[in-house]
C-alpha cells in the first residue's frame, strides 16, 4: 500500500506570482496529500527541506522565466545529495521547445498553462517509487 | 430632483414585462447553464425601465466632469484627447529597454510604461544570489542612477510622461528617486516632470510577495513617504497608482479589486492627513489602476461604480471640496491572467474586447497585451500588433465619438448599482478590522484572494468557465505560430557595470548616504527627501533595501 504523498512545494527565485503554486497547493491537499509550501526559495534551501521532509516529489514554480537556470539546478542537487529519487515537477509559463532539455536534465514532469489540477494530481498519484515500509 | 421614470410608467412597465415572461420568454428552452457575472452577481434576461426606477438622473449620474462623475471625469472626454497609450515596456538591461522605448514612441505611443525586473521591483541588486537567475526577466534590471541614465538616454522625459511601474515600495523608494535624480542631473527640474509611480504596499505584502518582505506598516509608510515627497516636490507627478490590476490577476474578483485599491487610499489619505498635509494637496494625485477582465459589461460597470463612489468617499468621509479631489481617474491593463498559451493568436481577440470595455468605461489610459504573454515577454511584433489594437480602437471604431455611451442602459445602469453597493460593503468590512494596512497583517486579504483564486480555477476546470482552446476547442498537436522572446543577456552586464561603478564611486560618500538613511529610519523621517540626493552617489538599490531590512525587519507574510 503506498503512503499518503508528501510534496514539497516552492517558487524559484524571486518569482512573484503565487496563484499558480497556491491553488495547485490546495488542490494536493484536498485529494489528501500532505503538502510543506516554503514560499520563495533557491536550489539550496529547496532540496534542503525536500530531503528533511522525506518528500516524494518536488513541485517548482516559476512564471518569471528563471526554470531553465534554476529547476535542472535542484535535481543536480537532489542527486548530490543522494536523494534522487524525489521527483521534481514544474509548473508555470514553460515554452514549449524548452520542455524536451528540462526532462533530459531530470525533470519529471512539465505542466503549462491551462492544465487541468487533476493531471497534475493524476501524475502524483502514480509516482511509486517509495513504498511505505 | 429629476426621476428617470415615472412612478405610473413604471408599474405599467413591470406588469406587461410579468405578461412577457409569462407567455413569451418561458415558453422558450432557456441555455442549462447559470447566468451570472464574472463576480457572481446574478444576471436577468431582460432589464426595463423598472430596475433604474428609483435613480435620480441628477443625483447618480448627472455630466461628464462634474460630480458624481460617473459618466467620466472631464466634460469633453475622448473628444477632447484620447486616452494615453502607454504600452508596458521592458526586459533585458535598460540599453536593451532603452530601444524599446524609443521604438514604441515612434510608432506612436503616447507615453512610457516602464516595468522594472523581478529582483529590481524587490529590493535586489541584479548580483545578489536570489537575483541572479531572474535578473532582466519581467522587466528591465536597473541597479544604479547610472543604469537609470542609460534607460532614458535620448528621451524627453521632460515631454513624455513616464509611467514607473515600481510596484513595491522598498523598490520605489530607490527607483524613483533614481528617476528624480537623473533628471536633476540631466537640469530638468523634478517639479517639471509628469508621471506615475506605482509604489503599492499591498504588491508588497499580499500580492507579489518575494524574500525579505518588509512589515506591512513600514511597507505602507515608504509609499506614503513617496506621495508627501511629491505633494511637496513633484505636484505634476501621481505619486500612486493603487495596483487593483494586479490584485485582480492573483484571484480577486472585480468586487475586491476596487474595494481593495480603494482602502488602500482611505488608509494613505489618513495617514497623510495625520502628517500635517491638506487633503486639497494630495488627493487629485492619487490614481487606480484597474484590470479588464473578460465580462465584458461588468467590467464597464466597474468602472463607472468606481469612478461614483469615490467621489462619495472623498466628500462623505474626508470633507473634500474641490472637484478634482473627487475624480476617481485610471489606467488599465487588459487582464493577462485570461490569456491562453494554448492558440495564442486568439488572445488579440480578447484583449480587443477588453480594450473596449476600459474606453466605454472611460479609462484615461489602457495598456493592451501582447498575444504572446502567456508564453513570454511581448517580442517586437506582439508589442506593435497590441498598439495597433489601441490605434484601431481609437481611429477606426468611433466608439469615441459620444462620451458614456452605455450611460442609461437599463443592464449596465442597474449592474453599476450592484456592484457599487458590493464594493461599498466590503470596504465596511475592511473598516471593521480595523483599516487596510491591519487587514493584511491579520492574513485576512490573503484569504479573501486565496479563496476566490481557488474558486475561479474549480470553475474552469468543471467546465463552468468556459476558455476557447483550453477547456473546449482544443487543438490536439499545436504548433506555436511565431517565435518566442529570448531574454537578452543580463547579469553578466550588470555584473560588470555595478563591479565598475563600485570601484569608480566614492565609497565613503556612500557610506555617509546609507548611515544618514539608517538614522531616518529610526527617527521616522522622510526617507525620499534624502534618497533623492543620496541616489548621486551610486549607492546601489540592494544596499538601500539592505538598511531598510536592518533597521525595520522582514516579515513572514501567511502563507495561505
Amino acid at each position: 500500500m503506498t503512503r499518503q504523498k508528501r510534496v514539497v512545494m516552492a517558487r524559484l527565485g524571486m518569482d512573484a506570482h503565487w496563484r499558480g503554486s497556491i491553488i495547485v497547493a490546495r488542490a494536493l491537499r484536498d485529494a489528501g496529500m500532505e503538502v510543506v509550501y516554503l514560499g520563495n526559495q533557491l536550489p539550496e534551501g529547496i532540496v534542503q527541506s525536500a530531503i528533511q521532509e522525506d518528500a516524494d516529489v518536488v513541485g517548482l514554480s516559476s512564471l518569471s522565466g528563471n526554470h531553465m537556470i534554476l529547476a535542472p539546478e535542484v535535481v543536480k542537487l537532489l542527486r548530490a545529495g543522494g536523494a534522487g529519487d524525489i521527483a521534481v515537477i514544474l509548473g508555470g509559463t514553460v515554452p514549449p521547445d524548452e520542455i524536451a532539455p528540462l526532462k533530459e536534465a531530470g525533470i519529471a514532469e512539465v505542466f503549462g498553462p491551462g492544465t487541468p489540477l487533476e493531471k497534475i494530481i493524476a501524475f502524483i498519484e502514480g509516482i511509486n517509487h517509495k513504498v511505505s515500509e | 430632483m429629476a426621476k428617470v421614470f415615472r412612478t405610473d410608467s413604471v408599474g405599467k412597465i413591470r406588469q406587461k414585462k410579468a405578461e412577457w415572461q409569462e407567455d413569451c420568454y418561458s415558453k422558450q428552452k432557456e441555455l442549462d447553464k447559470e447566468f451570472k457575472t464574472l463576480s457572481g452577481i446574478p444576471v436577468e434576461a431582460l432589464y426595463t425601465p423598472e430596475d433604474v426606477a428609483p435613480m435620480d438622473y441628477l443625483r447618480d449620474l448627472g455630466f461628464p466632469g462634474l460630480e458624481p462623475f460617473i459618466r467620466g471625469v472631464y466634460p469633453t472626454m475622448y473628444r477632447g484627447r484620447t486616452w494615453t497609450q502607454r504600452q508596458l515596456a521592458g526586459f533585458g538591461p535598460p540599453e536593451e529597454t532603452n530601444k524599446r522605448y524609443k521604438f514604441l514612441l515612434e510608432q506612436g505611443a503616447t507615453g512610457i510604461n516602464g516595468v522594472f525586473d523581478y529582483p529590481t521591483l524587490r529590493g535586489y541588486d541584479s548580483t545578489d544570489p536570489f537575483a541572479r537567475a531572474d535578473a532582466g526577466r519581467g522587466g528591465v534590471a536597473i541597479d544604479t542612477i547610472d543604469d537609470m541614465r542609460i534607460l532614458f538616454d535620448g528621451i524627453p522625459i521632460d515631454e513624455v510622461s513616464t509611467s514607473l511601474v515600481t510596484c513595491q515600495p522598498i523598490c520605489n523608494i530607490s527607483i524613483q528617486s533614481m528617476y528624480f535624480g537623473n533628471a536633476q542631473n540631466r537640469s530638468i527640474p523634478i517639479k517639471a516632470l509628469a508621471g506615475t509611480s506605482q509604489n503599492d504596499f499591498l504588491l508588497e505584502t499580499v500580492v507579489t510577495i518575494a524574500p525579505g518582505v518588509l512589515p506591512p506598516e513600514y511597507s505602507f509608510k515608504l509609499s506614503c513617504d513617496a506621495i508627501e515627497f511629491c505633494t511637496r516636490h513633484a505636484p505634476r507627478w501621481n505619486p500612486v497608482s493603487y495596483a487593483g490590476y494586479n490584485y485582480r490577476e492573483s484571484g480577486c474578483t472585480a468586487v475586491q479589486e476596487v474595494a481593495f485599491v480603494m482602502a488602500n487610499a482611505i488608509a494613505c489619505t489618513e495617514e497623510l492627513l495625520r502628517r500635517g498635509l491638506p487633503l486639497e494637496s494630495f488627493a487629485a494625485r492619487l490614481s487606480f489602476f484597474l484590470s479588464a477582465h473578460s465580462d465584458f459589461f461588468e467590467e464597464i460597470a466597474k468602472y463607472r461604480a468606481a469612478r461614483r463612489l469615490w467621489a462619495k468617499i472623498m466628500k462623505n468621509r474626508f470633507g473634500a471640496k474641490n472637484p478634482r479631489d473627487l475624480m476617481f481617474r485610471f489606467h488599465v491593463q487588459t487582464a493577462g491572467v485570461s490569456l491562453t498559451a494554448q492558440q495564442p493568436l486568439n488572445n488579440v481577440s480578447r484583449a480587443s474586447y477588453q480594450a473596449l470595455s476600459a474606453v466605454l468605461g472611460g479609462a484615461q489610459s489602457v495598456h493592451v497585451d501582447s498575444y504572446d504573454e502567456a508564453l513570454c515577454t511581448p517580442t517586437e511584433l506582439s508589442s506593435l500588433t497590441a498598439l495597433r489594437t489601441q490605434q484601431i480602437l481609437q481611429l477606426e471604431t468611433n466608439v469615441t465619438h459620444t462620451i458614456d455611451p452605455l450611460g442609461g442602459s437599463y443592464f449596465v445602469e442597474s449592474l453599476t448599482n450592484q456592484l457599487e453597493s458590493r464594493i461599498e460593503a466590503m470596504i465596511e468590512e475592511i473598516d471593521r478590522l480595523g483599516g487596510l494596512v491591519k487587514a493584511v497583517k491579520q492574513g485576512w486579504i490573503h484569504q479573501e484572494i486565496a479563496n476566490t483564486a481557488y474558486e475561479y480555477q474549480k470553475a474552469v476546470e468543471a467546465g463552468r468557465m468556459p476558455i476557447v482552446g483550453v477547456n473546449c476547442y482544443r487543438l490536439e498537436n499545436e504548433e506555436l505560430p511565431f517565435e518566442i522572446f529570448k531574454n537578452p543577456e543580463t547579469l553578466a552586464i550588470q555584473e560588470k557595470k555595478l563591479e565598475r561603478i563600485k570601484k569608480e564611486r566614492s565609497n565613503q560618500e556612500v557610506e555617509r548616504v546609507l548611515g544618514d538613511l539608517g538614522r531616518a529610519c529610526d527617527q521616522g523621517d522622510n526617507l525620499m527627501e534624502l534618497l533623492v540626493e543620496g541616489v548621486k552617489s551610486c549607492v546601489t538599490e540592494g544596499e538601500i533595501s539592505g538598511v531598510l531590512k536592518k533597521h525595520y525587519g522582514v516579515w513572514n507574510p501567511p502563507l495561505f
